[in-house]
Protein backbone atom coordinates (compact mmCIF):
# COMPACT_ATOMS: atom_id res chain seq x y z
CA UNK A 1 0.00 0.00 0.00
CA UNK A 2 1.34 3.32 -1.22
CA UNK A 3 2.25 5.68 2.31
CA UNK A 4 2.84 8.79 0.40
CA UNK A 5 0.19 11.52 -0.24
CA UNK A 6 0.63 14.63 -1.93
CA UNK A 7 2.04 18.55 -0.18
CA UNK A 8 1.25 21.04 -3.11
CA UNK A 9 3.28 19.18 -5.81
CA UNK A 10 5.35 17.49 -3.53
CA UNK A 11 4.92 13.23 -2.83
CA UNK A 12 5.76 13.21 1.27
CA UNK A 13 4.63 10.30 3.94
CA UNK A 14 1.43 10.12 4.72
CA UNK A 15 2.31 10.84 8.55
CA UNK A 16 4.32 13.54 7.83
CA UNK A 17 1.30 16.17 5.99
CA UNK A 18 -0.31 17.04 9.02
CA UNK A 19 2.86 18.69 10.68
CA UNK A 20 4.04 19.98 7.19
CA UNK A 21 0.36 21.79 6.95
CA UNK A 22 0.67 22.95 10.59
CA UNK A 23 4.11 24.64 9.87
CA UNK A 24 2.52 26.81 6.69
CA UNK A 25 -0.29 27.67 8.85
CA UNK A 26 1.92 28.65 11.96
CA UNK A 27 4.05 30.84 9.77
CA UNK A 28 0.69 32.64 8.20
CA UNK A 29 -1.57 32.54 11.05
CA UNK A 30 -0.99 36.57 12.01
CA UNK A 31 -1.38 37.84 8.56
CA UNK A 32 -4.07 35.46 7.51
CA UNK A 33 -7.02 38.22 7.18
CA UNK A 34 -4.52 40.41 5.46
CA UNK A 35 -3.45 38.31 3.30
CA UNK A 36 -7.17 36.65 2.53
CA UNK A 37 -8.11 40.13 1.55
CA UNK A 38 -4.99 40.79 -0.78
CA UNK A 39 -4.75 37.97 -2.71
CA UNK A 40 -8.52 37.78 -3.28
CA UNK A 41 -9.46 41.51 -3.97
CA UNK A 42 -11.70 41.01 -0.85
CA UNK A 43 -13.67 38.35 -3.09
CA UNK A 44 -13.48 35.97 -0.02
CA UNK A 45 -16.24 38.06 2.10
CA UNK A 46 -18.65 37.59 -0.83
CA UNK A 47 -18.16 33.96 -1.01
CA UNK A 48 -18.49 33.61 2.88
CA UNK A 49 -21.40 35.69 3.06
CA UNK A 50 -23.18 33.28 -0.16
CA UNK A 51 -21.71 30.76 2.09
CA UNK A 52 -23.91 31.92 5.40
CA UNK A 53 -26.75 32.52 3.10
CA UNK A 54 -26.85 28.74 1.57
CA UNK A 55 -26.63 27.07 4.54
CA UNK A 56 -30.26 27.71 5.90
CA UNK A 57 -29.60 27.67 9.50
CA UNK A 58 -32.04 29.10 12.17
CA UNK A 59 -32.18 30.23 15.66
CA UNK A 60 -31.25 27.32 17.64
CA UNK A 61 -29.13 25.33 15.44
CA UNK A 62 -26.00 23.62 16.72
CA UNK A 63 -22.90 24.40 13.85
CA UNK A 64 -19.35 23.18 14.03
CA UNK A 65 -17.37 25.06 11.79
CA UNK A 66 -13.88 23.30 10.96
CA UNK A 67 -10.57 24.59 9.62
CA UNK A 68 -12.66 28.21 11.34
CA UNK A 69 -9.49 29.72 11.53
CA UNK A 70 -9.85 33.20 12.09
CA UNK A 71 -13.63 32.98 12.64
CA UNK A 72 -15.27 34.57 9.81
CA UNK A 73 -17.66 32.26 9.39
CA UNK A 74 -17.93 31.24 13.07
CA UNK A 75 -19.06 35.06 14.13
CA UNK A 76 -22.17 34.97 10.73
CA UNK A 77 -23.10 31.52 12.16
CA UNK A 78 -23.34 32.93 15.87
CA UNK A 79 -25.89 35.74 14.67
CA UNK A 80 -27.98 33.67 12.91
CA UNK A 81 -28.32 30.54 15.78
CA UNK A 82 -29.00 33.39 18.38
CA UNK A 83 -28.64 32.47 21.72
CA UNK A 84 -30.51 29.17 22.07
CA UNK A 85 -27.94 28.29 19.29
CA UNK A 86 -24.50 26.71 19.60
CA UNK A 87 -21.52 27.46 17.38
CA UNK A 88 -17.71 25.94 17.55
CA UNK A 89 -15.07 27.26 16.30
CA UNK A 90 -12.45 24.74 15.34
CA UNK A 91 -8.83 24.44 13.71
CA UNK A 92 -6.41 21.85 14.19
CA UNK A 93 -3.89 24.79 14.42
CA UNK A 94 -3.54 25.90 17.40
CA UNK A 95 -2.30 29.57 16.41
CA UNK A 96 -5.02 29.69 13.99
CA UNK A 97 -7.02 29.24 16.69
CA UNK A 98 -5.70 32.03 19.09
CA UNK A 99 -6.23 34.50 16.35
CA UNK A 100 -10.06 33.25 15.81
CA UNK A 101 -10.16 33.99 19.68
CA UNK A 102 -8.70 37.38 19.52
CA UNK A 103 -10.95 38.16 16.56
CA UNK A 104 -13.88 37.29 17.94
CA UNK A 105 -13.08 38.89 21.62
CA UNK A 106 -11.94 41.84 19.52
CA UNK A 107 -15.59 41.83 18.02
CA UNK A 108 -17.49 41.46 20.95
CA UNK A 109 -18.66 38.28 20.13
CA UNK A 110 -19.12 35.91 22.49
CA UNK A 111 -20.81 32.80 23.09
CA UNK A 112 -18.19 30.35 20.48
CA UNK A 113 -16.50 27.44 21.52
CA UNK A 114 -13.00 26.79 20.48
CA UNK A 115 -11.84 23.45 19.96
CA UNK A 116 -8.59 21.87 18.51
CA UNK A 117 -9.41 19.42 16.17
CA UNK A 118 -8.81 16.47 13.43
CA UNK A 119 -11.56 17.06 10.91
CA UNK A 120 -10.42 12.47 10.32
CA UNK A 121 -11.79 12.16 13.91
CA UNK A 122 -14.45 14.21 15.35
CA UNK A 123 -14.37 14.14 18.86
CA UNK A 124 -18.71 14.13 18.76
CA UNK A 125 -21.41 11.78 19.20
CA UNK A 126 -23.11 10.74 15.88
CA UNK A 127 -26.20 13.21 15.11
CA UNK A 128 -24.82 16.02 16.72
CA UNK A 129 -25.15 18.98 14.67
CA UNK A 130 -27.66 21.11 12.04
CA UNK A 131 -24.88 22.62 9.48
CA UNK A 132 -21.29 21.68 9.49
CA UNK A 133 -18.97 24.05 7.81
CA UNK A 134 -15.28 23.72 5.89
CA UNK A 135 -13.90 26.66 4.47
CA UNK A 136 -10.45 26.78 2.53
CA UNK A 137 -9.46 23.67 4.46
CA UNK A 138 -10.63 20.57 3.25
CA UNK A 139 -7.52 20.58 0.64
CA UNK A 140 -5.41 20.16 3.62
CA UNK A 141 -6.43 17.69 5.41
CA UNK A 142 -4.59 13.84 4.61
CA UNK A 143 -7.31 12.12 3.95
CA UNK A 144 -10.53 13.91 2.79
CA UNK A 145 -12.74 10.66 2.59
CA UNK A 146 -11.87 10.14 6.26
CA UNK A 147 -13.24 13.38 7.12
CA UNK A 148 -16.32 13.55 5.08
CA UNK A 149 -17.69 10.01 6.65
CA UNK A 150 -16.78 12.05 10.39
CA UNK A 151 -18.91 15.00 9.05
CA UNK A 152 -21.41 12.91 7.85
CA UNK A 153 -21.73 11.07 11.51
CA UNK A 154 -22.19 14.10 13.36
CA UNK A 155 -24.33 15.58 11.20
CA UNK A 156 -28.62 14.86 12.20
CA UNK A 157 -30.78 13.41 9.22
CA UNK A 158 -31.90 17.06 7.55
CA UNK A 159 -28.40 18.10 8.40
CA UNK A 160 -26.03 20.59 6.07
CA UNK A 161 -22.64 20.26 5.24
CA UNK A 162 -21.17 23.36 3.29
CA UNK A 163 -17.61 23.14 1.64
CA UNK A 164 -16.13 26.29 0.34
CA UNK A 165 -13.04 25.70 -1.53
CA UNK A 166 -11.22 26.74 -4.27
CA UNK A 167 -11.93 24.95 -7.50
CA UNK A 168 -11.49 24.43 -10.80
CA UNK A 169 -12.28 26.89 -13.67
CA UNK A 170 -13.58 26.08 -16.96
CA UNK A 171 -12.62 29.54 -18.94
CA UNK A 172 -9.03 28.95 -20.78
CA UNK A 173 -8.75 32.64 -20.14
CA UNK A 174 -9.53 32.62 -16.19
CA UNK A 175 -7.57 29.69 -15.91
CA UNK A 176 -4.43 30.95 -17.94
CA UNK A 177 -4.38 34.67 -15.78
CA UNK A 178 -5.43 32.32 -12.41
CA UNK A 179 -2.16 29.82 -13.18
CA UNK A 180 0.00 32.90 -14.03
CA UNK A 181 -1.38 35.02 -10.42
CA UNK A 182 -1.41 32.44 -8.28
CA UNK A 183 2.52 31.15 -9.04
CA UNK A 184 3.73 34.31 -9.76
CA UNK A 185 2.33 37.00 -8.12
CA UNK A 186 0.77 35.02 -4.60
CA UNK A 187 3.92 33.89 -3.80
CA UNK A 188 5.67 37.11 -4.27
CA UNK A 189 3.09 39.01 -2.15
CA UNK A 190 3.08 36.46 0.53
CA UNK A 191 7.18 37.13 0.65
CA UNK A 192 6.20 40.97 0.72
CA UNK A 193 3.65 41.36 3.29
CA UNK A 194 3.88 37.57 5.47
CA UNK A 195 7.65 37.82 4.73
CA UNK A 196 7.11 33.81 3.29
CA UNK A 197 7.23 32.75 0.17
CA UNK A 198 7.16 29.04 0.51
CA UNK A 199 3.76 29.18 2.03
CA UNK A 200 2.04 30.62 -0.38
CA UNK A 201 3.61 28.60 -3.27
CA UNK A 202 2.34 25.78 -1.44
CA UNK A 203 -1.00 27.40 -1.26
CA UNK A 204 -0.93 27.47 -4.81
CA UNK A 205 0.08 23.94 -5.22
CA UNK A 206 -2.42 22.56 -3.04
CA UNK A 207 -5.16 24.19 -4.86
CA UNK A 208 -4.34 22.44 -8.11
CA UNK A 209 -4.38 19.25 -6.33
CA UNK A 210 -7.61 19.52 -5.05
CA UNK A 211 -10.29 17.65 -6.63
CA UNK A 212 -12.64 19.46 -9.45
CA UNK A 213 -16.32 20.06 -8.78
CA UNK A 214 -17.10 16.25 -9.61
CA UNK A 215 -15.22 14.23 -7.98
CA UNK A 216 -15.34 16.52 -4.81
CA UNK A 217 -19.31 15.98 -5.01
CA UNK A 218 -18.83 12.43 -5.94
CA UNK A 219 -16.66 12.13 -2.51
CA UNK A 220 -19.31 14.15 -0.77
CA UNK A 221 -22.26 11.49 -2.18
CA UNK A 222 -20.01 8.51 -1.42
CA UNK A 223 -19.50 9.71 2.07
CA UNK A 224 -22.95 8.76 2.82
CA UNK A 225 -24.89 12.27 1.86
CA UNK A 226 -28.34 12.15 0.23
CA UNK A 227 -27.50 15.00 -2.16
CA UNK A 228 -24.46 17.41 -3.08
CA UNK A 229 -25.30 20.29 -5.27
CA UNK A 230 -22.37 22.48 -5.83
CA UNK A 231 -22.43 25.91 -6.88
CA UNK A 232 -19.50 27.82 -8.73
CA UNK A 233 -18.34 31.02 -7.37
CA UNK A 234 -15.98 33.79 -9.70
CA UNK A 235 -16.04 31.41 -12.44
CA UNK A 236 -15.09 28.44 -11.17
CA UNK A 237 -12.32 29.37 -9.14
CA UNK A 238 -14.38 28.73 -6.15
CA UNK A 239 -17.22 26.13 -5.26
CA UNK A 240 -19.20 25.72 -2.64
CA UNK A 241 -20.59 22.14 -2.49
CA UNK A 242 -23.78 21.69 -0.45
CA UNK A 243 -24.58 17.96 1.02
CA UNK A 244 -27.45 16.92 2.46
CA UNK A 245 -27.61 14.10 4.96
CA UNK A 246 -30.96 12.04 4.96
CA UNK B 1 -28.57 29.20 -8.82
CA UNK B 2 -32.17 29.83 -9.77
CA UNK B 3 -33.63 28.47 -7.07
CA UNK B 4 -31.29 30.38 -4.40
CA UNK B 5 -33.69 32.77 -3.60
CA UNK B 6 -37.18 30.31 -3.43
CA UNK B 7 -34.56 28.73 -0.86
CA UNK B 8 -34.36 31.35 1.00
CA UNK B 9 -38.02 32.83 0.57
CA UNK B 10 -39.67 29.52 1.98
CA UNK B 11 -37.43 29.14 5.15
CA UNK B 12 -37.50 32.84 5.87
CA UNK B 13 -41.24 31.61 5.95
CA UNK B 14 -40.59 28.84 7.99
CA UNK B 15 -38.38 30.42 10.54
CA UNK B 16 -41.24 33.24 10.96
CA UNK B 17 -44.39 30.58 11.43
CA UNK B 18 -45.37 31.64 8.44
CA UNK B 19 -45.18 27.50 6.89
CA UNK B 20 -45.81 24.49 8.73
CA UNK B 21 -43.72 22.37 7.63
CA UNK B 22 -44.67 19.43 9.52
CA UNK B 23 -46.93 17.58 7.13
CA UNK B 24 -43.89 17.10 4.49
CA UNK B 25 -41.67 15.98 6.90
CA UNK B 26 -38.74 13.89 5.44
CA UNK B 27 -40.33 14.21 2.06
CA UNK B 28 -38.87 14.97 -1.31
CA UNK B 29 -40.64 16.34 -3.64
CA UNK B 30 -38.97 16.81 -7.31
CA UNK B 31 -40.36 19.49 -10.03
CA UNK B 32 -39.28 19.22 -13.35
CA UNK B 33 -40.43 21.72 -16.25
CA UNK B 34 -40.17 20.19 -19.85
CA UNK B 35 -39.68 22.57 -21.65
CA UNK B 36 -36.92 24.34 -19.80
CA UNK B 37 -33.74 23.31 -17.72
CA UNK B 38 -35.27 23.63 -14.51
CA UNK B 39 -35.50 20.22 -12.36
CA UNK B 40 -35.23 20.70 -8.73
CA UNK B 41 -35.90 18.98 -5.46
CA UNK B 42 -37.51 20.07 -2.69
CA UNK B 43 -36.05 17.98 0.37
CA UNK B 44 -37.98 19.10 3.65
CA UNK B 45 -36.03 17.96 6.44
CA UNK B 46 -35.16 19.27 9.72
CA UNK B 47 -37.71 21.78 9.98
CA UNK B 48 -36.47 23.25 6.84
CA UNK B 49 -36.57 22.99 2.99
CA UNK B 50 -33.69 22.42 0.27
CA UNK B 51 -34.35 23.55 -2.87
CA UNK B 52 -31.10 21.22 -5.17
CA UNK B 53 -30.53 20.50 -8.35
CA UNK B 54 -29.15 17.28 -7.65
CA UNK B 55 -32.22 14.85 -8.84
CA UNK B 56 -30.15 11.59 -8.65
CA UNK B 57 -31.89 10.33 -6.20
CA UNK B 58 -35.00 8.53 -5.24
CA UNK B 59 -37.93 11.45 -4.45
CA UNK B 60 -40.97 11.00 -3.21
CA UNK B 61 -43.29 12.26 -5.56
CA UNK B 62 -42.25 13.97 -9.22
CA UNK B 63 -44.38 16.53 -10.55
CA UNK B 64 -43.88 17.14 -14.33
CA UNK B 65 -44.76 20.34 -15.87
CA UNK B 66 -44.87 23.07 -19.09
CA UNK B 67 -43.08 26.61 -17.59
CA UNK B 68 -46.13 28.03 -18.41
CA UNK B 69 -48.37 25.67 -16.13
CA UNK B 70 -45.42 26.02 -13.22
CA UNK B 71 -46.44 29.89 -13.20
CA UNK B 72 -49.64 29.29 -13.01
CA UNK B 73 -49.44 27.39 -10.52
CA UNK B 74 -47.71 30.06 -8.72
CA UNK B 75 -50.10 32.41 -9.52
CA UNK B 76 -52.99 30.30 -7.45
CA UNK B 77 -54.40 28.16 -9.90
CA UNK B 78 -55.56 24.36 -8.62
CA UNK B 79 -53.84 21.64 -9.00
CA UNK B 80 -56.81 19.72 -9.54
CA UNK B 81 -57.58 21.53 -12.23
CA UNK B 82 -54.71 21.06 -13.84
CA UNK B 83 -54.88 17.44 -13.01
CA UNK B 84 -57.94 16.91 -14.90
CA UNK B 85 -56.78 18.88 -18.10
CA UNK B 86 -53.94 16.63 -18.06
CA UNK B 87 -51.52 19.67 -17.78
CA UNK B 88 -49.64 18.76 -15.08
CA UNK B 89 -48.26 15.20 -14.13
CA UNK B 90 -47.77 13.51 -11.04
CA UNK B 91 -46.46 10.35 -9.73
CA UNK B 92 -46.50 9.68 -6.17
CA UNK B 93 -48.67 10.75 -2.97
CA UNK B 94 -50.79 13.73 -5.56
CA UNK B 95 -51.69 14.88 -1.60
CA UNK B 96 -47.70 15.69 -0.62
CA UNK B 97 -47.76 17.01 -4.15
CA UNK B 98 -50.92 19.28 -3.00
CA UNK B 99 -49.24 20.33 0.40
CA UNK B 100 -46.00 21.05 -1.30
CA UNK B 101 -48.01 23.12 -3.63
CA UNK B 102 -49.95 24.82 -1.14
CA UNK B 103 -46.81 26.10 0.33
CA UNK B 104 -45.27 27.35 -2.70
CA UNK B 105 -48.82 29.50 -3.63
CA UNK B 106 -48.22 31.08 0.21
CA UNK B 107 -44.82 32.32 -1.04
CA UNK B 108 -46.94 35.92 -1.56
CA UNK B 109 -44.26 37.76 0.50
CA UNK B 110 -43.15 40.98 0.79
CA UNK B 111 -39.81 40.68 -0.85
CA UNK B 112 -38.26 43.40 -0.07
CA UNK B 113 -38.68 42.32 3.67
CA UNK B 114 -37.62 38.54 3.15
CA UNK B 115 -34.09 40.05 1.78
CA UNK B 116 -32.93 42.64 3.54
CA UNK B 117 -32.47 40.22 6.49
CA UNK B 118 -29.44 38.92 3.77
CA UNK B 119 -27.94 41.51 2.01
CA UNK B 120 -29.03 44.92 3.51
CA UNK B 121 -31.80 47.74 2.71
CA UNK B 122 -30.87 49.04 -0.21
CA UNK B 123 -30.03 45.87 -2.24
CA UNK B 124 -33.76 44.91 -0.80
CA UNK B 125 -35.30 47.85 -2.15
CA UNK B 126 -34.05 46.99 -5.48
CA UNK B 127 -35.34 43.66 -5.04
CA UNK B 128 -38.45 45.22 -4.32
CA UNK B 129 -38.29 46.84 -7.56
CA UNK B 130 -37.61 43.80 -9.79
CA UNK B 131 -40.38 42.18 -8.10
CA UNK B 132 -42.82 44.66 -8.65
CA UNK B 133 -41.68 44.67 -12.45
CA UNK B 134 -41.21 40.97 -12.37
CA UNK B 135 -45.39 40.04 -13.06
CA UNK B 136 -44.71 42.50 -16.36
CA UNK B 137 -41.80 41.58 -17.19
CA UNK B 138 -42.79 37.79 -17.12
CA UNK B 139 -45.37 38.60 -19.40
CA UNK B 140 -43.52 40.07 -22.03
CA UNK B 141 -40.85 37.65 -22.12
CA UNK B 142 -40.01 34.53 -24.30
CA UNK B 143 -38.44 33.46 -21.58
CA UNK B 144 -39.33 33.75 -18.14
CA UNK B 145 -36.54 31.81 -16.31
CA UNK B 146 -34.17 34.11 -18.03
CA UNK B 147 -35.99 36.72 -16.31
CA UNK B 148 -35.98 35.15 -12.85
CA UNK B 149 -31.90 34.64 -13.54
CA UNK B 150 -31.35 38.49 -14.51
CA UNK B 151 -33.12 39.83 -11.36
CA UNK B 152 -31.17 37.15 -9.22
CA UNK B 153 -27.34 37.76 -11.02
CA UNK B 154 -28.22 41.60 -10.14
CA UNK B 155 -28.77 40.61 -6.37
CA UNK B 156 -25.77 38.72 -6.22
CA UNK B 157 -23.45 41.64 -7.59
CA UNK B 158 -24.80 44.42 -5.35
CA UNK B 159 -24.72 43.61 -1.83
CA UNK B 160 -21.40 45.05 -2.44
CA UNK B 161 -22.94 48.04 -3.47
CA UNK B 162 -25.32 48.15 -0.38
CA UNK B 163 -22.26 47.70 2.21
CA UNK B 164 -20.39 50.28 0.79
CA UNK B 165 -23.49 53.06 0.76
CA UNK B 166 -24.62 51.73 4.23
CA UNK B 167 -21.02 52.45 5.65
CA UNK B 168 -20.70 55.53 3.66
CA UNK B 169 -24.82 56.82 5.15
CA UNK B 170 -24.19 55.93 8.74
Amino acid sequence: MDNTTHFGFKDVATEDKQNLVRGVFDSVASKYDLMNDVLSFGAHRLWKRYTIASSNVKTGDKILDIAGGTGDLAIAFRKKVGESGHVILSDINAAMLGEGRKNLINKGIFGVDFVQLNAQFLPFADNTFDCVSIAFGLRNVTDKDQALAEMHRILKPGGCLLILEFSKTDSEFLKKFYDFYSFNVMPTLGDLIADDKESYQYLAESIRKHPDQETLKNMVLDAGFGFCEYHNLSGGIVALHKGIKV
Amino acid sequence: MQHFALEQALNYLIQTGAINLKPLDNKTIRFSLKDLPLDVNFICTNNRIFVVSDTSQHSDVNISLSAGVFFALFKGEDLTDLLRQDKIVIHGDVKIAQLLVDILQSVDIDLEEVLSQYTGDIVAHKAGKIAKNFKQAVQNSSNPIDTIKDGLSKLMITPVVSKLYKNKHH
